[in-house]
């Protein structure tokens, strides 16, 4: 028996030292991480962000999300460069040294910097444009982005195959660094057109090596302050300083780019030290973090609104309208939002050219009663059932239904509230949209004609039925002005046009972005845009 | 009978030899020798029993059964994403009909849904799932290949963890019945099985992330990144586990075998172990093979709280963004993991109980 005893003893002797090394291991390891992140890098030159998911695309011509685009502006350039200092972003040269407009603004030309080289030392020159905006064009990339440069002579002819031959679209290398662009007619805003990464630059030549591959870490050359070094597919991404950066080099070395969904989960890595910044916080958490020293606040160029189907009852009638708008009190749906978001009447929002805060119908409960009255469906009396379109999401409901509380206690009406997820809901406002539907919208650029273009007859985004020719006329006309204080009249009225009479949709907030940045991170990019460049951004010791 | 006597140990050294080697995070040319030793190992064990249980033609009659399971869901699920509305193409801002419409040839979206249906057909029959409507430039295959092996490695330790956990706790809950041991243990399975992963993690991730600073609250990156996510993964089962095998070992523990080996003198642990629990494990097999297809496949909540880059955000995202051909491939990959779990849980049968023969062995 003693025997036996001593070899049990043995036995668990044996596996509690195993059980002691591995912990030991483990520990060693643990210990060991905290020094370097993965991919060998180390944390003290190494910006750690979240972009949220898997970028869809890092292709520029193809990518249509933030998240791309997040990467793809710090790797690349456009001819032109936002000003992030500046409050109104006004232009700064980049790839382009300098541009100028001749006949009314509808012929461009772009003066190219010299000498600029690719990661892979190859030169820069305008033909690296003009296949990038051939590529573009071409119906084969299948790019969504396409009509992005449909403003250019020809462009959008050769998208649907009635010219065949390039040469015809109006963009042209003068020599390899002077670009001259011809536009079906004048757009003041064309040159920020080239700050978007569809128009960017490409290598042909790498592309036709890889195919479908060329954006991968390892194919891809580009030329911005960054290069893309690890692509680890629905993980992370890796960015290295490109130190031939035309620009000056940028501060930090490497750029870590975790695909984190869940907010919540980011928020605990960046609460214990793996996270240095954090853009999305869920609205349930933003009151814990307000107070905190790390929350950066910036206002967006961000509009949502409650579009009204203009063609279907009750809401084809615009006194039904004008009574709905003047019954909500926007500062009521702020302040149950909670996020610092800026009521708004008018369409264009706050931090915008052309923004004026007397513009649209105000909250006034008697004129909405009077015009509901008038409209003949006194104290909401046999008002036909009204619809409230939304998608699925914890904001927007807790919104629509505030707003269903507005209307039946000022105005005495029952509405209902139909959600339903995402692309079932975007199908729908294609098909049948109901009386009143949320929508947002959030720039592509700080232009207004990119806010008031939604609205014109040929729009697909306008789904509220609303045509007016003299608004279509404003518009078009504000374009091609180059004169601001002009242009903002003109975009006044036709503010007044759709929000005043024809009132198409009800503007409510514009939205505001928060974001937690570590303690030890200098110059963090905050602007209207939200474009996340990275290239003046340090670390502190 | 000796290559059969050698055979459960072989294979047990070499799988449980990878799954240390694949915790710690080691890899090389090694770690994938012993990966591929597991698979071929494992299905020589299964083949050999196969045969020695002369089930072949049961067998091949299951997997042709298999197959046609699997035509049917790839029909029903193509169809069923036809008919949902909205397309891959639907965004907030909406594109000019032209190059939606060019966008849509691209991807031969424009034809009647009949010949899609026989291109997906065919294309499926080549070993051609596609290319994502969503993630440009990548083919499904390659969605799928990087991301299955990591809800692989999450799901097989979880399961581990759950048998290892599980099953004794059951005998042990039945051993001592209506104690306070057995009542404890009962209270504790039934929370494990009636609280959910999104309350488990956030729990873990406070006490060991933010409390005593042990384990980082989320990512992948090696061993220590493993433990909570395992552990949240492995709970519900574990718990669901011991209640079954408790359940089963009560019935067992009153028939007549059970009554002889005591008469015997045999020790209770012999009889427990060797006479009651062999024979319990029916149901816990049964349970298994869903089991299995579900936590290998990726579990949404617990890939989704602790930022694991695996299968799970892909089942709900590839419907969301309707990336028809991704949907697709996920569907057919959770079909064919149920099919042959449970066929393998069905060969199973014969190895725990040799009284359970089936129609089509002579």
């Amino acid at each position: 028996m003693a025997f036996t005893g001593n070899l049990k003893n043995s036995f668990y002797r044996s596996w509690t030292q195993w059980l002691l090394v591995l912990t030991m291991g483990a520990l060693i390891a643990s210990c060991t991480k905290n020094k370097k992140e993965e991919y060998g890098l180390d944390i003290r030159e190494t910006l750690r962000i979240n972009i949220n998911t898997e970028p869809p695309s890092l292709d520029w011509n193809k990518a249509t999300d933030t998240t791309s685009s997040t990467v793809t502006v710090n790797i690349m350039d456009g001819l032109a460069q936002y000003d992030l200092n500046d409050p109104e972003l006004k232009l700064l040269p980049a790839l382009a040294e300098s541009w100028e407009p001749s006949e009314k603004a509808k012929v461009w030309t772009f003066k190219l910097r010299k000498g600029v080289k690719w990661t892979d030392g190859v030169e820069f020159t305008a033909q690296h444009v003009i296949d990038g905006w051939e590529r573009l064009l071409n119906s084969s990339t299948a790019s969504e982005y396409a009509y992005f440069l449909f403003s250019v002579k020809n462009a959008q002819n050769y998208f649907e195959k009635k010219v065949k031959d390039f040469g015809e679209v109006g963009v042209k290398a003068t020599d390899p660094y002077t670009l001259v662009v011809t536009l079906n007619q004048p757009a003041s805003f064309f040159p920020y057109l080239t700050t978007h990464h569809s128009t960017y630059p490409i290598r042909k030549d790498l592309i036709q090596k890889f195919g479908d591959q060329w954006p991968e870490a390892g194919n891809m050359v580009s030329l911005g302050a960054y290069k893309l070094k690890v692509w680890e597919h629905d993980k992370a991404i890796v960015l290295e300083r490109n130190d031939d950066y035309y620009g000056g080099k940028a501060k930090i070395k490497n750029i870590l780019a975790y695909m984190i969904v869940e907010g919540s989960t980011a928020l605990n890595l960046f609460e214990t030290g793996k996270l240095d910044s954090q853009h999305e916080i869920p609205s349930v958490e933003l009151s814990k973090y307000k107070e905190r020293k790390e929350i950066r606040e910036k206002p967006a160029l961000i509009l949502q609104y409650y579009g009204f189907n203009t063609k279907k009852a009750p809401t084809n009638n615009v006194l039904v309208r004008k009574a709905i708008a003047h019954a909500i009190d926007k500062s009521e749906i702020v302040s149950i939002l909670g996020g610092g978001q800026v009521p708004l009447t008018s369409w264009i929002p706050v931090g915008m050219m052309g923004y004026e805060p007397d513009i649209g119908l105000k909250f006034d409960v008697e004129k909405a009663k009077e015009y509901l009255a008038k409209a003949g469906y006194p104290d909401g009396k046999k008002l036909p059932r009204l619809v409230i379109g939304l998608n699925t999401n914890e904001d927007h409901k807790r919104v629509a239904e505030n707003i269903q509380g507005q209307l039946k206690r000022n105005l005495g009406i029952d509405v209902e509230i139909q959600n339903e997820e995402w692309k079932t809901y975007l199908n729908r406002l294609k098909v049948d949209p109901p009386n009143v539907f949320r929508m947002g919208w959030q720039a592509d650029y700080p232009d207004p004609d990119n806010f008031m273009n939604l609205m014109t007859s040929t729009s697909e985004n306008n789904r509220t039925g609303w045509k007016n020719s003299g608004f279509d006329k404003l518009v078009n006309d504000a374009v091609s002005l180059t004169d601001n204080s002009k242009r903002k009249e003109l975009y006044s009225k036709a503010q007044r046009l759709l929000l005043e009479e024809g009132v198409a949709a009800v503007p409510l907030y514009s939205s505001v972005r928060h974001k937690l940045v570590a303690d030890r991170v200098v110059n963090y990019p905050i602007n209207v845009m939200d474009l996340l460049v990275y290239k003046y951004t340090s670390l502190k010791e | 009978m000796r290559l059969k006597a050698l055979l459960w140990p072989v294979v047990g050294i070499i799988f449980s030899s990878t799954l240390v080697l694949s915790f710690l995070n080691f890899g090389g040319p090694l770690v994938t020798f012993l990966n591929w030793a597991t698979i071929g190992s494992l299905l020589f064990a299964l083949g050999y029993f196969v045969i020695a249980q002369q089930m072949l033609v049961y067998v091949s009659k299951r997997l042709v059964e298999a197959a046609l399971t699997l035509f049917v869901i790839a029909t029903m699920t193509f169809l069923m994403l036809r008919f949902l509305p909205g397309g891959p193409f639907d965004s907030e801002k909406a594109l000019p009909p032209e190059v939606k419409a060019n966008i849509e040839a691209k991807y031969g979206l424009n034809d009647p849904v009949a010949i899609q249906y026989k291109n997906y057909m065919f294309n499926l029959l080549r070993g051609d799932l596609g290319e994502s409507y969503k993630y440009l430039g990548r083919s499904v295959s390659d969605i799928v290949g990087e991301a299955f092996p990591v809800s692989l490695k999450l799901g097989i330790y979880a399961l581990i963890i759950s048998f290892i956990v599980g099953i004794p706790l059951g005998v042990l809950a039945a051993a001592k019945h209506n104690t306070y041991v057995d009542n404890a243990l009962m209270v504790l399975a039934m929370s494990g099985v009636a609280v959910p992963s999104f309350l488990t993690a956030p729990i873990l991730i406070i006490i060991f992330s933010f409390w005593l600073n042990w384990l980082p609250p989320a990512l992948w990156d090696g061993p220590e990144y493993y433990i909570m996510p395992v552990i949240v993964l492995g709970v519900r089962p574990a718990a669901y586990i011991a209640r079954l095998t408790r359940a089963s070992v009560l019935e067992v523990i009153q028939a007549d075998f059970v009554r002889t080996a005591r008469a015997k003198g045999l020790p209770q642990t012999m009889i427990l172990f060797k006479h009651v629990l062999r024979n319990s494990l029916i149901p816990v097999l049964t349970y298994a093979g869903p089991l299995i297809a579900g936590i290998l496949s990726g579990t949404f909540v617990v890939e989704v709280i602790f930022a694991v880059p695996g299968m799970g955000r892909h089942f709900v995202l590839s419907v969301t963004n309707r990336d028809y051909p991704l949907v697709l491939a996920l569907t057919l990959l959770f079909g064919s993991l149920l099919v042959v779990a449970n066929l393998v849980v069905d060969i199973l049968y014969g190895v725990i109980d040799p009284r359970i023969r089936v129609k089509g062995s002579s």
